[in-house]
């Protein structure tokens, strides 16, 4: 992990050293009249499986329909594809889009040179939005401007184990609506089962931001940050933490490792687990003939509203060639259209942009009546809430010191409110200066 | 042999059978594992309940993994031999002459050995760039053709070599390149076997170089091809036991065919 740090410290000195910023926009192209090589920088790629598929497929689907665009993918794992593009634009080799997760979003529109689509594509990109979820051009903004098209995403969705209810003697068709419900169940399961209660992935190596940041800001709005100012340690949001210390005190919530969660539920080792609806297919497939999978919306704190965050990842632009900005922006378009999204929600099990496409019998109709479960995330979806992602060169280091601090304040002993205060006092020193 | 004795021969084997068990087990977990079906992955026991080779045709259709693994060997194999010669060469060189520099020249080596690869990584990038070594073997070799390790070890190896031996060749008329070829090298198998080993050792593991400089999962290196089974989404574990299984399986058959050389020459050459 040390390592893995000091390589992206690497590249962002090298990066920053040589001054790479936006450069001058120049107009994009109304049209590619000439052959065109792309490159598209991707995360799904560097997997040996649906993700890999179901991307080769739609760049062929994109280069049938664009015969003068030809698309040179390039595969970096999803906590590498930063550094490759950053590595890339150190070496002169142009970088035209890239898909980038979203905790990037402001190091890619103010540090990277991420073009910003209102300039470019104008009346365009208005018409192109026309389709999206609510919120679902918001995802990929800094500062009123788009600069990711959110790409392949999810919502936070409660995964339960619902043999392990019925072994506990819990319903499992009244799934959890509250997280004073999950403590009971967790609590329940933990006692009759011998199994572990409940888990959030919202902690360890995995990332899990999308998870805390969801369960923070479904107690009253409050972020993890207001402007420039750290606020993960305020009331709410450090009550939210609290919550999860006492489910964990209860013995509700399981203390296990923290990169295991995904491993525990599928052995079904595990009642209750909140986490990204793109690992259901996996989980369905462990799961068969040894228990059944349950899909639930994620809980509330009360009568108060939740606050679905996005996970994965937005595409970005960052050619510089009025030709290949109207390729890449013409790929951009495709990757977020109804078809693609028939491809990306089926074949890979991310949210489709365009809920349109889930009643319409040319994309989706079929498969969403065959798959019910995923009911369970769309009903979620008009309160999607954008991830907060950090400014400033020191982003990821501000990330990991909340992430830690949330984790100590759940599985440690000391008071979490303190845990969570110092390490946003120390966090504060490491954002940008107003 | 008395009753004390026997005790303690059967404790010391007792301590080596538990240790080895102990040293086995994860390959063999990884190999019965890349036998379970998906839904088996996580069930006890130490068997698969119902062996399968699905996972090993999973990796065969998800990634040409025998591509891969030839990717590796030629990296590896050439990475091992441009090391070994570039030692032992500047070995060679440093031992033999003296001169203006040499001492400086034997520490700047070793103090590159304590430089990380990753200091150096981008200014090695934007060179492979600039010469069109992105994306191919040769970009992953280049870059490493020489070890300061390699140089170390076999320096040490050829400064304990009879200088009369060396004197005597002189002496009969062989030129420098010659009693190198002829004289020295002959006599030092053994440190020249166990630094190769681990040169290839190293270059099989490498990671990060191959993660920055390929770009296609065709052109990929074994250590690059496990990561794909290996998302934010979870792990495959039974396609991801199944390749690492066949990943191991070069180096085990070379290290079973040459066991007795590979133990001789670590325990002549005193590297451990």
């Amino acid at each position: 992990m040390i390592r893995r740090h000091f390589f992206a410290l690497a590249l962002s000195a090298a990066f920053l050293a040589g001054g790479f910023l936006a450069s001058a926009q120049a107009q994009m192209a109304q049209s590619v009249d000439e052959p065109v090589t792309i490159t598209f920088y991707n995360y799904n790629l560097a997997s040996a499986g649906l993700g890999r598929e179901a991307t080769l497929d739609l760049i062929a689907r994109f280069e049938a329909a664009n015969p003068n665009v030809h698309v040179e993918p390039i595969a970096a794992p999803s906590n590498e594809v930063l550094s490759r593009v950053q590595a890339d634009m150190v070496a002169g080799i142009e970088v035209d889009v890239a898909q980038l997760v979203f905790r990037d979003l402001i190091y890619a529109a103010n540090e990277l040179g991420a073009q910003p689509l209102e300039d470019l594509a104008g009346d365009e990109l208005a018409a192109h939005a026309a389709g999206f979820v609510p919120n679902g051009l918001a995802l990929g903004e800094v500062d009123g401007k788009t600069y990711g098209l959110a790409y392949v995403f999810s919502t936070p969705v409660m995964f339960m184990n619902r043999d392990l209810f019925r072994e506990a003697g819990l319903d499992p068709d009244q799934s959890p609506r509250t997280w004073e419900e999950v403590k009971v169940a967790g609590k329940q399961i933990a006692e009759k089962t011998g199994k572990h209660g409940f888990f959030p992935g919202a902690y360890g190596p995995i990332d899990g931001t999308f998870v805390y940041q969801a369960i923070v800001m479904s107690n009253g709005g409050g972020k993890v940050r207001d402007g420039n100012t750290l606020t993960f340690a305020d009331k709410d949001q450090a009550d939210a933490v609290v919550m999860l210390r006492d489910l964990m005190d209860s013995g509700a919530h399981a203390r296990i490792d923290v990169g295991a969660h995904m491993d525990t539920f599928a052995s079904g080792n595990l009642g209750m687990f909140l986490f990204t609806s793109a690992v259901l297919s996996r989980f369905e497939t462990a799961a068969e003939g040894k228990f059944e999978v349950g899909l639930a919306p994620m809980p509330a704190f009360g009568d108060k509203p939740t606050a679905p965050t996005n996970s994965g990842s937005a595409i970005f632009m960052f050619s510089q060639d009025p030709v290949k900005q109207r390729a890449a922006w013409e790929l951009m378009k495709f990757l977020t259209s109804d078809e693609a999204y028939s491809v990306i929600t089926s074949k890979i099990g991310y949210l489709p942009l365009r809920l349109g496409t889930l009643d319409d019998p040319r994309y989706l109709k079929d498969w969403y009546a065959a798959n019910p479960k995923f009911k369970a995330n769309v009903a979620q979806l008009d309160r999607l809430t954008p991830n907060v992602a950090f400014p400033g060169p020191n982003y990821r280091q501000v990330e990991n010191m909340m992430k830690e601090a949330v984790t100590e304040a759940v599985f440690g002993d000391g008071d979490p409110r303190e845990v969570l205060k110092k390490a946003q006092d120390l966090g504060q020193s490491l954002m940008p200066q107003d | 042999m008395t009753n004390e004795r026997r005790i303690g021969r059967v404790a010391a084997h007792g301590v080596m059978i538990t240790l080895s068990v102990l040293a086995i087990f994860p390959v063999y977990w990884m190999i019965q594992s890349s036998f379970r079906a998906e839904n088996e992955i996580f069930s006890g026991g130490l068997f698969p309940s119902a062996p399968t080779f699905q996972n090993y045709l999973h990796v065969l259709s998800a990634m040409p993994i025998l591509r891969i693994l030839g990717n590796t060997v030629v990296m590896a194999g050439a990475t091992t031999l441009a090391q070994v010669a570039t030692g032992v060469l500047a070995a060679w060189a440093l031992v033999r002459w003296r001169f203006p520099g040499g001492a400086l020249a034997r520490s700047l080596i070793a103090l590159s050995w304590l430089v990380p690869f990753q200091v150096v990584m981008i200014p090695n990038y934007v060179l492979a760039a600039r010469l069109g070594l992105l994306d191919s073997v040769a970009g992953l070799v280049i870059p490493n053709a020489a070890a300061a390790f390699a140089v170390l070890v076999l320096y040490n190896a050829m400064r304990g070599f009879p200088r009369e031996v060396v004197e005597a060749a002189r002496m009969d008329g062989a030129g420098s390149l010659r009693i190198l070829l002829e004289v020295v090298l002959p006599n030092l198998r053994a440190p020249l076997a166990s630094v190769s080993i681990l040169c290839f050792i190293s270059a099989w593991n490498e990671y990060f170089w191959p993660l920055l400089l390929i770009r296609r999962m065709e052109n990929s290196v074994v250590q690059i091809g496990l990561q794909f089974f290996m998302t934010q989404e979870g792990n495959d574990w039974g396609p991801l036991m199944a390749a690492a299984t066949l990943a191991s399986l070069p180096i085990l058959a070379l290290y079973l065919v040459l066991q007795r050389q590979v133990v001789d020459s670590f325990m002549k050459s005193g590297i451990r």
